[in-house]
């Protein structure tokens, strides 16, 4: 059997407050082969950007405590790491394209000399090899004058264009996974369904595991095969794509879609939605921590918590399955 | 559900020719725009960002002076205003903005938040001020208990309704939602979009629903209006531009938001349009540079509005479209 490019083994976090340690991702698992791409879906404060952000190792080592069985990047641990050996990995190995990348980017540096040194510090080289790989990466996103975003700084760049240029950065020194976390939230469709197949391209052509990790169960549906539904830091339901849309288990997922908004011919009926919201991790409700707001709860769902029956990469963590 | 029509009543909000420009950029930011809402209708204004939605608004308010054209407001002229008459008319027309955690002030409570208008416009005595507060509240779904509390301590969902019902709060006719649930999660966006539906059908508020997302309009819209670069390419009733887009750019639109690759679109196309600031030339279509359909005189000649005959669906309201497609042999003169 092959080794997955990212593999996550019973990954926890706790912030540590006075009040005691409060969860906010719950014995998270899963696993991503080369070149195929996983969505992580929920709404927000589900845990997903903090599931990112612990795999990567960049949580605070103060307030907050993470623990996992493993992390490894193609059979590599990537857990037990100290900071130096952890800067050697990140962006060579394991990249990250930010939901904002007005913010993820330097604002007084051009974008060439932020994707060149991202190269440099991990593959150092010669001036001008490293500027000849900077220019190929902004290239390989598409743009045909690669010299002339080089020279730009990032405001003077469309938000698309930023994002463009924020996975040229991410993909520089090639690495084995990428987490893009909501990589075209904040975009207009076309620059969204470009940026979506230029990462669907890397993937193919680089053999890169993507971590997509979305609110719009959409963009999840037009790039990944497997998906996982996050509710207050735990798997809700983890199947393939596929079988998510045509039939959920989860109540959860199921209200996720039913929340997705329709183009149809004709007038769509009242959108339905999820009563309620998301409760804080500091008031987490017993049992199943989605029955207050789930449709088909019972006395069960609220004393005790059901388990993800994982069975092949497919399951749901529900006691009233769909 | 409304169903406007067109010829019988006068509109409660009529842009014409309406134009502005921004000294600093050297650009226009509306260029000739003309449309009407009629009260208790949805109208969605859609494009993509730049294309001067939220500068219309900005404008509907008095904000901005346009360097020309007309907003009536029930017929009578914003931009022609005092002071005085501007306030007054301002109480009618409010504004629901995209993201609440900047548009709600982090020092008052919701309670100072919705009392303000109130106060500003000098609406009732304080009995009835805290009644209207309460009943506010209720209406967005609210519990009283957040009257003593601050924006930070509500999630963003509920921050929205905060500021739609500080909105509300004025009694309005005509509510201006600018990107209003653009920055919200899916789900959160769908409880917002059914309490929109709620003040449509219950209170029969006028909306101009301003969104880049065609799915959001396709939900809330009674008509749609399509903007690029400043200017207006097509008006149609809801359900005929959702089955029958005529414009090309509106076409185009409608296949990205379906989640597919529109004919003729090219990443080249993409990277151009992003990278040309000039809104090109003044006797050309504004989206000649981009349009799968171009012909020699789109490059040459601006087109002329062309009212398409609404055979099929007579019920519905005039569908129009500026595009050289449209020529006289099978369409009248608008």
């Amino acid at each position: 059997m092959n080794t997955p490019a990212l593999s996550v083994k019973n990954l926890s976090v706790w912030f540590e407050t006075e009040s005691g340690r409060i969860p906010v991702v719950d014995r998270v698992g899963f696993s991503i082969n080369a070149g195929d791409a996983t969505g992580l879906v929920g709404e927000s404060g589900c845990g997903k950007t903090m599931t990112a952000m612990a795999i990567l190792g960049l949580l605070p080592s103060t307030g907050v405590s993470v623990r996992a069985d493993a992390i490894e990047i193609n059979g590599r641990d990537i857990y037990n790491l100290n900071a130096r050996q952890r800067r050697a990995v990140l962006g060579r190995d394991i990249a990250m394209i930010f939901q904002q990348p007005a913010t993820a980017l330097d604002p007084v540096f051009t974008m060439g000399q932020q994707i060149g040194a991202v190269y440099k510090r991990h593959f150092g080289g010669s001036q001008q090899h490293v500027r000849q790989t900077m220019l190929d990466a902004l290239r390989s996103v598409g743009f045909n004058h690669a010299e002339d975003i080089a020279a730009a700084y990032p405001h003077q760049l469309s938000g698309g264009m930023r994002q463009l240029a924020m996975i040229a950065m991410a993909t520089v020194c090639k690495p084995a996974v990428i987490i893009a976390d909501e990589p075209t939230t904040a975009l207009d469709s076309s620059s969204r369904a470009l940026i979506l197949q230029k990462l669907q391209h890397l993937q193919t052509r680089h053999q890169t595991a993507i971590l997509y990790i979305s609110h719009d169960l959409a963009v999840v549906r037009q790039s990944c095969h497997d998906v996982m539904v996050m509710y207050c830091g735990r798997i809700m339901e983890t199947t393939d794509c596929q079988s998510l849309f045509s039939h959920a288990r989860h109540p959860y997922s199921a209200g996720l879609l039913s929340c997705i908004p329709r183009i149809s011919a004709t007038r769509p009926p009242p959108i339905s939605s999820i009563p309620g919201q998301v409760p804080a991790p500091t008031d987490l409700p017993a049992g199943c921590h989605f029955a207050p707001r789930c449709t088909r709860a019972e006395t069960r769902c609220r004393q005790a918590v059901p388990e993800l029956d994982d069975q092949n990469g497919r399951g749901a963590a529900c006691f009233r399955p769909l | 559900m409304n169903t406007p029509t067109h010829a019988a009543t006068p509109p409660l909000l009529e842009l014409k020719d309406l134009s502005l420009s921004f000294q600093q950029h050297e650009r226009v930011a509306v260029d000739r725009v003309s449309l009407k809402i009629v009260a208790g209708s949805t109208l969605g204004l859609v494009g993509a960002s730049g294309a001067g939605k939220s500068s219309i608004a900005r404008a509907i308010l008095g904000l901005i002076r346009p360097d020309s054209g007309d907003i009536l407001f029930k017929g009578e002229h914003i931009d022609r205003m005092n002071p005085r008459q501007l306030k007054s008319t301002r109480q009618r027309i409010q504004l629901v903005f995209q993201d609440p955690s900047v548009s709600l002030s982090p020092r008052r409570t919701v309670g100072q938040t919705l009392l303000e208008p109130l106060q500003h416009f000098g609406i009732g005595d304080a009995n009835y001020q805290r009644e209207k507060t309460a009943q506010i509240l209720h209406t967005v779904g609210l519990d009283p208990s957040a009257l003593k509390r601050y924006p930070h301590q509500f999630s963003s969902g509920q921050q929205q309704r905060i500021a739609i019902a500080r909105a509300l709060v004025t009694d309005p006719e005509l509510l201006i939602a600018d990107e209003a649930v653009s920055s919200l999660d899916v789900s959160i966006q769908a409880q917002i979009l059914q309490l929109i539906q709620v003040l449509q059908r219950d209170f029969g508020i006028t909306f101009l629903f301003i969104s880049h997302d065609l799915a959001v309009i396709r939900q809330i819209a009674d008509d749609v209006a399509v903007m690029y670069r400043g200017q207006l390419l097509e008006q149609s009733p809801a359900d005929r531009f959702f089955s029958q887009p005529a414009h090309p750019y509106g076409r185009t639109l409608l296949s990205f938001a379906r989640g597919q690759t529109p004919a003729g679109w090219t990443e080249e196309k993409w990277y151009l349009e992003r990278s040309s600031n000039t809104a090109g030339k003044a006797t050309a279509c504004v989206f000649a540079g981009f349009c799968p359909e171009k012909m020699p005189v789109c490059e040459t000649t601006e087109p002329a509005w062309r009212y398409i005959q609404n055979e099929n669906q007579p019920t519905l309201g005039p569908h129009c479209v500026k595009c050289h497609l449209y020529n006289e042999a099978n369409t009248n003169d608008y």
